[in-house]
This record gives structure tokens, C-alpha cells and sequence, in this order.
């Protein structure tokens, strides 16, 4: 026993010490007044909801099978490698649909429908994602699996399992778990019955920018542009390859070359209402992607979020959504700081680019038939109805030496004509919008964009195409050398612009959408809070 | 530069009246609590799993310094700044908020949805509920299908006691958005009425749909009260455990203890709490750890932490801060009884939620007035809610009210439901259960 009054002291001055914390904190910031978990349980309100964010989309005829159409849809971005037990799964009680309209109704006539679930063998007795080293798809050591369903669902409604119990590739653990994770990703790829092949699983992330253009654009400066702000990153991947005639109206490609691809993702919601047995919900789209640089965008804030849920057949009813894409903000802008004229009136060239693919059969202005579905010889042009989405013209053949800036760079087969995992958006982006529109010009004065012309890793020459995911951590990983032409002048082809309409809807989608998907990524990430 | 953009200093001015030496103090060792890093609250333990609301700030930061008259990046870093207080604990970012949004509105008055979204959100954290209603209201006017402003409007009307109205915000919100924030508040709303099933089943799906390190925190903290709150203590920690396996979250730290403290290994326990009212010394946890030193037989150093909490309330209320709610349960076990009463009749007048009616029926026992308790402990159970706590105030209530057979009934009820519902209070009800029915 120790003495009482040796007792009390200790006691005085622990209660001092608290005291004194107590009185720190609370001068500090630490005012608790309203963390108390028994009066108020504060839950999260503005949620990432990364596993089910469309974050990429991307279709194309496949250069190694040009019978065939490739689709490459990726999710949860801005994965590090090293992610930690859980890394990076797919969501359950999820849809990830991928859609096709290849008659301009803007309904899906097929939806590829991937639905995962989870085989956790890792019980309770460890967290550990692998126990040793995997060194294929079905090693014992993998612990944390997910297999996935795949089915295709027609315009009515009927639906056909595809594949049942496809393995997803792991998320990449590391050198040391994963030795060599080609051949485990390799193992992944399934051949989908009637012809095609179909890979979900991580990816290194396709997609290649400076994200801080943007920021720089508005200050009226670029000079520090050149880093590829996504280097590093990977991303969850669903690619799939499917003949051509089975996607294209009545079978047959031939008349009818061109079909529209969109993704989105629904989310099995829940019903509070009491007295039912299940408190299931309907499956709600949460997250919605065509082209990748317009959706969200052309949405003003407040119908962002609306925008995730519509359906695209829904896009020509939202007069917000519509205002928007005839009267842009983004030139504009534009214009205050670089004094570069926006271009005048309403922008009917981009409603017919935004809401029909390139055609001359809806009385837009822009000459030329590319690749809306009302080119399809067999669509019934009163059964059309506007919509955004991703138009591919699949007769259009595979270029051996794709320009980089697609259309505007006078090759046919590129973005947005689809979009090839080598189409450098962004600097077609910056192009179009700083006056190509009206002039047909492009502007000296922001020819090199944003300075980054190709992924930091080489896509492959088969499918799946996207390169194997990274594992080194970002902050370490070593710096590769990107080629940068560094002006979009170079590439491009006397007269090879199609129009600048086109460019000023990119950018348009371009920057907002970029911001909201994309946060960009502190070149020295602040660990402080201010 | 706005300051609540720019580094800025402990705003120690307005102590100066309080307590002179204590802040002298603090202003020094705030350098280390209210500037220390908020990962090391809920730090996640892999590098990877970087806190996004950060990564947002920092880049809306970045995008402000650029612009600064872009009304909606300053309205999204006004909401971040509430989602970084909500996980930090850290109350200092209310007042960047603050700044941040009305810097939002001063730009864009009207038409502008996110701010007024983030002013509901930061009214609600700090308990100004009513505010929080009329801002998401007047957010649902510009943002008719945001599923983030039914979200604010779902919390307001589960303090301010409006069922149906909450009820049908949170079904807004899964019928547009169903992810870790709608499935958390479907969560609370299933348990507040007694449908502990379905609440599981809500934060399981949340915890899927959880993409970041707070969240994950938050749902595995919550599927463990869930357990422990049923008496599940193995489930509980098994939650805790696989939480703190990817998040250093004081939320979960505190769940360990508690479980210790119910399995009766009282030296872990102590020692969990010990850390924690020195890592963030919330009102819960210091009252939790004194009521662990009292059942531990250290009364003396149980009145020290007593004394603390007292003096913590009267610091938080001469700042304004309003937590009459939690206040008034404190006093009522541990201090001054009939200032109990007067917190609870001042939150009572502000909100009738079923909370806040247990409370108020507390408070009025303990002041001897049982008869007018009743009524109010009826209103606090009237939802379903299975609440150990709730059971054992009415209990206590009807015993003292000689009703012999009802205090029976509702203290065996109370410990059914969780053995351990409280450390002061378990051992009171299983003693005064026994005399009832040995019939004494």
C-alpha cells in the first residue's frame, strides 16, 4: 500500500495533467462539444463511392481482330498500389452494365451485365489478402477472391448467362505476392461463348493528363504542365470483346456499322418500409459514363448528381442539360483570361455532335456522315431520339499508325469516332476549344497542351490491351521518360480538321468533368488540412 | 488570402477570461493537438488508402488559390471542412467552414445548392438542427434530386424528433444514391426502431460501399455497438479488431475498451481509456472512464475525472457550444441534479426527439419527480428502439413509483437486451432485479 498522502499527490497531478490536456484541446480546436457518439451519430455525407465511379470508357475496332469490337470500362481511380487488406474489390449487390444502342432509340438493346461476388477465405483468422506467394489464378495462397457473372440482356428484358463463375484477377499485391501477375491477369481472361473474350480485374490506368491543365488554363498559365498526373495509378478494368455482327442492328454490320456504348453501374438499394420481409430495394444507376469527357459536365452543379441517374434516353428532356451544350461556359471563360473570342450564337454543331454523332442526316451543320446510328441503313429515322453516348462507326478500319489527336489529326478511327486508349483527349481538348470552332485555326499560343501526348506505360498489342497494373507506390515509382512532341501542330495534317465544333464539346465535357472525376493529385501532397 | 484558407493561428484571444494559465498552456500544446495531423485520428495504416476528403481540400485549395471566385469550389471545401471535423473530431474546421461557405454565398447568393447543402451539413454538426432543416430545405429548392441535401434534411429531422419526415428523407436518399451515406442513416433509422436485423444488414452493405478509411471506420464502429448493444461482446471486438486492422480509429480504440471494461478486465480497460482521454478527450469518454474508476474502487481518481468533465461543460458553454443533451446525462450521474433538469428542459424545448425525451425523463427522476417522468420516458420508447439504457430508466421510474411488476418487467428487459449496458448502472438494475423478485 502505498502512503495516502504520496497517494494524493499523484492523484493532483494527474488530474492536473488532464486538466491541462482538457484546456489544450480545447484552445487547439479540439472543442468536443459535438463529437458525442450518444446524442448525435454524425455519418458520413459526401461519399467517393470509388467501387461503383465510372471512370474511363473507352471502344474500338480491335487492331489485332477488326471483326471484332473491343469495349475497355474502367473503375475505382486513382488506385496506389500497396492498397492495404481489403485493396481494390468490386462492389456486390452492384450491376456493371455495359450498354449498346445500335439503332438510335437511346434504350440498350444489349446490356452486358458483370454482377461479382466475393469468396473470402480468409475468415476471421487473418487480414492478410494472400497467404504467401500466388503465383496463378487459383493459387491456394490467395485468399480473397471475387468471381463474377456475366450476362446478356436483350431489349426486352430476357437475359442469357454468358459466363457464370469467372474469376476477376486479384488486385496486384506486390513483387513479393505476385511475382509475376501477367501471367495471373493472363489466367483471367475468359473466352465468352459464341466468340470473344472478356477480362475484369485491375489495370494499369489508360487514361494519361496533365489534370492540373485545367487549373493552369484559368490562370493563364502553362508553363509547368508536362507531369502525367495519373502515373502510377491503376484502376479496376472490365474489358470485352465481342464479334462485331452480334453487336450490330440485325446482325449485320455491313449496313449497319455504327453502334452507341455506354456503361453505367446500379447499386441494390434498400426499402425502409415496415412490414415486409426483405428490406430490398430496386437497383438504382448511381454512376453513368459515355463520353468521357462529357459526362457530368455539361450538367451545371446542381444536376450532377441527376446526371448519374438518367438514363440516356432521358438527356434531350433536361432543358439545364441541353442549355448547357448550346450555350457553353467554357469559352467564354476562356475568353476573359487568353482573349480568345469564344464563338458566337447557340451552338446548335455541338447538339448535333453532343446529342447524334456526326451526321448529315439530323440538318446539323457539320458535312460529313461518321457515326450516328441514323447512318445505319436500317434504322428508322422517326424511332431516333438524341442521346449521349459513345459512337463507334465499326467499318472503319484499324489505323496501324493512330494519330494521337483522332479526328482532329484527320484519322478516322480515333476519338470520337469511340475513343482508342491512345487518344490524347485533353490536347484535342485545348485545340478545339481555343478557337478552332470558328476558325478552322488552331492557336499558337496553347499548341503543346498539357504537354503529356502518351500513356507512361506501352498498351499491348492484344486483348485486353490496357498494361498490366503497376505495383510499385506512386511516390516511388520510377520516372519514366513519356515522349512528348509537345505540339499538337506537328500531328496534325494540312486541313485535316474536321470542325472545330467538335473540339469545343470535348473541352466543354473536358475540364468539368475532369475535376469532378479526377481530383487532381498535390504534386507535394500537403499532409496539413489548410 | 481568406484565413480559412491560409494556415492560421489558435484563435486564443477570446480565453482570456476563462483561465489565463490553462491556456497559456494550451497555446503551447495546441501547436501539437489542434495542428497535429487529423490522419492520426483515422489514419489509415496503409499509404495507400489515402483520405480523400484531404486529397479534396487540398486540391480545391489548390484550384482557389487559382480562382478565387469560383463560388462552388468554395462551397465544396466548406463541406469538406464539416466531413474532416466530423472524422477528426477536430471542431476547429466549423469556422473554416463557416468562412468557406459564406464566402460561397457572398459570391453566388442565390441558385446556389452546395453551399446552402453545406451550411445544412455544418448547422447539423453543430447541433443547430433547426438551421440544418431550413438550409437543406431551402437546398432542395435549387438541388431538387441531390441525394447529399436529403441527407441533411434526414439528420435534422432525427434530432428534431420528426419520424415521418426522416423517415422519408432517408428513403429519398437510397432511392437516389444508395451508398455508405444513405446505408448508414437507413442503419440508424432500422435500430432507433427496434429492427436490429435490418440495421446490421444496412451497415454490412455500407461497410461494402465504404471506399475510404473514415468510412470503413465509422461502419465497423457501428456493427460493434450494434453487437455490444445486444450483449454480443465476442462480435463487437471481432469488428473492432478487423476495423483497427486497416484504420487507427480512436472510434474503435474506444470500442476495445469498453468491451474490456464489460468482460471485467478492468487494468486493459482502464488503460484503453487512459490513452484515450489523452488522445481526445471527449465528454463520453472521460465520463466512461470515471465511471470505470468508481466501479474499480479508485473513487478519488473518479471525482478527478468528474471534476474534469465539469469544468470541460463549463468551457464548452461559455464558447456557445450547445450540448444540453449529453450534458444533462452527465449531471444527472454525476453532478448537479437540478442543472441536469434545466439542460433537459431547455433541449426538450428546443427538440422533442426520442433522446432527448430519455433524458428529460432521467433528469426528472433523479429530482424525486417520477410521476411527471413517466410520460416522457413513454414518448422516449415510443419508436421500438431496443435501448438497454431506455429500459433501465423506466424501470428505475416505475420502482420508484412502487410499481413493482413494471420495474420487474423493465430492468430484466434492460439487461436482456445488453448485460453491459452500463458500467455505473448494470449492477444497480441486476441488484435492485434480484430484490424484486425474491420479493423484497
Amino acid at each position: 500500500m502505498p502512503q495516502p498522502h504520496t497517494v494524493r499527490v499523484l492523484r493532483r497531478s494527474r488530474a492536473t495533467a488532464a486538466l491541462l490536456a482538457v484546456g489544450a484541446a480545447l484552445a487547439g480546436g479540439l472543442v468536443p462539444g459535438s463529437a458525442t457518439a450518444s446524442s448525435h451519430r454524425e455519418a458520413p455525407l459526401i461519399a467517393a463511392d470509388p467501387t461503383v465511379d465510372n471512370t474511363d470508357l473507352y471502344a474500338f475496332v480491335s487492331p489485332d481482330k477488326p471483326d471484332t469490337v473491343t469495349i475497355v470500362a474502367n473503375y475505382f481511380g486513382l488506385q496506389e498500389p500497396n492498397g492495404g487488406p481489403n485493396f481494390y474489390p468490386w462492389a456486390e449487390n452492384a450491376h456493371y452494365d455495359i450498354n449498346i444502342d445500335n439503332d438510335g432509340d437511346a434504350k440498350p438493346d444489349l446490356t452486358y451485365r458483370y454482377t461479382f461476388a466475393t469468396d473470402d477465405r480468409r475468415k476471421n483468422a487473418t487480414f492478410l489478402y494472400n497467404n504467401g506467394p500466388v503465383t496463378s489464378i487459383n493459387d491456394e495462397n490467395l485468399l480473397f477472391r471475387q468471381n463474377y457473372k456475366l450476362e446478356l440482356i436483350d431489349q426486352r428484358g430476357g437475359s442469357k448467362v454468358l459466363l457464370r463463375n469467372a474469376r476477376s484477377a486479384p488486385s496486384n499485391a506486390g513483387a513479393a505476392s505476385m511475382p509475376d501477375f501477367r501471367v495471373i491477369r493472363d489466367q483471367a481472361i475468359a473466352k465468352v461463348p459464341g466468340g470473344g473474350l472478356s477480362y475484369a480485374g485491375p489495370a494499369e490506368d489508360a487514361f494519361f493528363a496533365d489534370l492540373r491543365v485545367f487549373d493552369l488554363l484559368y490562370g493563364g498559365n502553362l508553363t509547368e504542365v508536362g507531369q502525367d498526373t495519373l502515373r502510377g495509378f491503376n484502376v479496376n478494368t472490365i474489358a470485352l470483346q465481342i464479334p462485331t455482327h452480334m453487336l450490330a442492328l440485325k446482325g449485320d454490320a455491313k449496313r449497319n456499322p455504327v453502334i452507341g456504348v455506354w456503361a453505367d453501374t446500379e447499386r441494390q438499394s434498400i426499402k425502409l418500409s415496415p412490414g415486409q420481409a426483405k428490406a430490398d430495394g430496386p437497383f438504382v444507376q448511381v454512376s453513368r459514363l459515355g463520353n468521357p469527357l462529357v459526362n457530368e459536365v455539361v450538367a451545371p452543379a446542381g444536376l450532377k448528381d441527376a446526371f448519374n441517374g438518367l438514363t440516356p434516353d432521358q438527356d434531350g428532356k433536361v432543358k439545364a442539360l441541353v442549355d448547357r451544350v448550346t450555350d457553353p461556359e467554357l469559352p467564354k471563360l476562356i475568353e476573359q483570361i487568353h482573349k480568345i473570342q469564344a464563338p458566337a450564337g447557340a451552338r446548335a454543331d455541338l447538339v448535333e455532335i453532343f446529342l447524334t454523332g456526326i451526321t448529315t442526316k439530323a440538318g446539323g451543320p457539320i458535312k460529313a456522315d461518321l457515326n450516328s446510328q441514323l447512318n445505319n441503313a436500317d434504322v428508322m429515322a422517326h424511332m431516333f431520339v438524341p442521346s449521349e453516348m459513345l459512337r463507334l462507326n465499326t467499318a472503319i478500319p484499324p489505323n496501324a499508325q493512330p494519330n494521337r489527336l483522332g479526328l482532329l489529326g484527320g484519322d478516322q478511327q480515333g476519338f470520337p469516332n469511340g475513343r482508342r486508349l491512345t487518344d490524347d483527349v485533353v490536347d484535342i481538348a485545348i485545340q478545339a476549344m481555343e478557337g478552332a470552332a470558328q476558325s478552322g485555326a488552331l492557336v499558337q499560343a496553347l499548341a503543346t497542351g498539357d504537354k503529356v501526348d502518351a500513356n507512361d506505360v506501352a498498351f499491348e498489342h492484344k486483348f485486353p490491351y490496357v498494361a498490366v497494373p503497376g505495383n510499385a507506390s506512386v511516390n516511388s515509382a520510377v520516372s519514366t521518360k513519356v515522349e512528348t512532341k509537345s505540339s499538337v501542330l506537328g500531328d496534325l495534317p494540312a486541313g485535316a480538321l474536321i470542325g472545330g465544333a467538335l473540339g469545343a464539346l470535348v473541352l466543354l465535357g473536358g475540364t468539368v468533368y475532369l475535376w469532378r472525376k479526377r481530383p487532381s493529385k498535390a504534386r507535394h501532397r500537403s499532409t496539413r488540412p489548410w | 488570402m481568406e484565413s480559412f484558407l491560409e494556415p492560421d493561428q489558435p484563435d486564443v484571444v477570446r480565453w482570456w477570461p476563462l483561465a489565463a494559465l490553462v491556456l497559456g498552456f494550451a497555446a503551447v500544446l495546441s501547436v501539437f493537438t489542434g495542428y497535429s495531423e487529423p490522419e492520426s485520428v483515422a489514419a489509415s495504416r496503409y499509404p495507400g488508402q489515402q483520405n480523400r476528403v484531404l486529397q479534396s481540400v487540398s486540391s480545391l485549395q489548390g484550384k482557389l488559390h487559382q480562382r478565387p471566385t469560383d463560388a462552388p469550389a468554395w462551397a465544396q471545401l466548406g463541406s469538406s471542412y464539416v466531413e474532416l471535423a466530423r472524422i477528426t473530431a477536430d471542431a476547429s474546421y466549423y469556422g473554416k467552414a463557416q468562412g468557406a461557405l459564406d464566402k460561397s454565398l457572398s459570391l453566388r447568393p442565390g441558385d446556389n445548392g452546395p453551399a446552402m447543402l453545406g451550411m445544412g451539413a455544418l448547422a447539423n454538426a453543430r447541433h443547430d438542427f433547426a438551421a440544418a432543416r431550413d438550409w437543406g430545405l431551402k437546398a432542395l429548392t435549387v438541388q431538387p434530386r441531390s441525394a447529399e441535401v436529403y441527407g441533411v434534411l434526414a439528420d435534422a429531422y432525427t434530432q428534431l424528433g420528426d419520424d415521418l419526415a426522416a423517415m422519408n428523407a432517408v428513403q429519398a436518399m437510397l432511392d437516389l444514391k444508395p451508398n455508405v451515406a444513405s446505408f448508414t442513416r437507413a442503419s440508424y433509422y432500422f435500430e432507433t426502431h427496434g429492427r436490429a436485423d435490418d440495421a446490421r444488414m444496412a451497415l454490412e452493405r455500407a461497410l461494402t460501399a465504404a471506399g475510404a478509411p473514415d468510412e470503413i471506420a465509422f461502419c465497423r464502429y457501428h456493427l460493434g455497438e450494434l453487437a455490444f448493444n445486444s450483449g454480443d461482446l465476442d462480435g463487437a471486438e471481432r469488428h473492432h479488431t478487423q476495423g483497427l486492422a486497416l484504420v487507427a480509429d480512436q472510434t474503435l480504440l474506444h470500442g476495445k475498451a469498453k468491451v474490456a471494461a464489460a468482460r471485467g478486465e478492468t487494468d486493459k480497460a482502464l488503460t484503453g481509456y487512459q490513452n484515450l482521454v489523452t488522445r481526445a478527450p471527449l465528454p463520453q469518454y472521460i465520463q466512461e472512464y470515471g465511471e470505470l474508476l468508481a466501479a474499480a474502487g479508485r473513487s478519488g481518481d473518479a471525482a478527478a475525472q468528474f471534476e474534469i468533465l465539469a469544468q470541460q461543460q463549463k468551457l464548452m458553454q461559455a464558447q456557445g457550444a450547445t450540448d444540453d443533451l449529453s450534458t444533462s446525462l452527465a449531471l444527472a450521474d454525476h453532478g448537479d441534479k437540478a442543472e441536469a433538469l434545466r439542460r433537459a428542459e431547455s433541449e426538450w424545448g428546443r427538440r422533442q426527439n426520442v433522446l432527448v425525451a430519455d433524458a428529460l425523463a432521467w433528469a426528472l427522476h433523479v429530482n424525486g419527480r417520477d410521476a411527471e417522468a413517466l410520460p416522457y420516458m413513454t414518448k422516449a420508447m415510443a419508436l421500438g428502439w431496443d435501448n438497454a439504457l431506455f429500459a433501465y430508466h423506466r424501470g428505475m421510474i416505475h420502482l420508484s413509483l412502487g410499481q413493482r411488476a413494471e420495474a420487474e418487467q423493465y430492468l430484466a428487459k434492460a439487461l436482456s437486451t445488453n448485460p453491459n449496458f452500463s458500467i455505473t448502472h448494470a449492477p444497480v438494475a441486476r441488484g435492485h432485479l434480484q430484490a424484486l423478485r425474491s420479493g423484497r
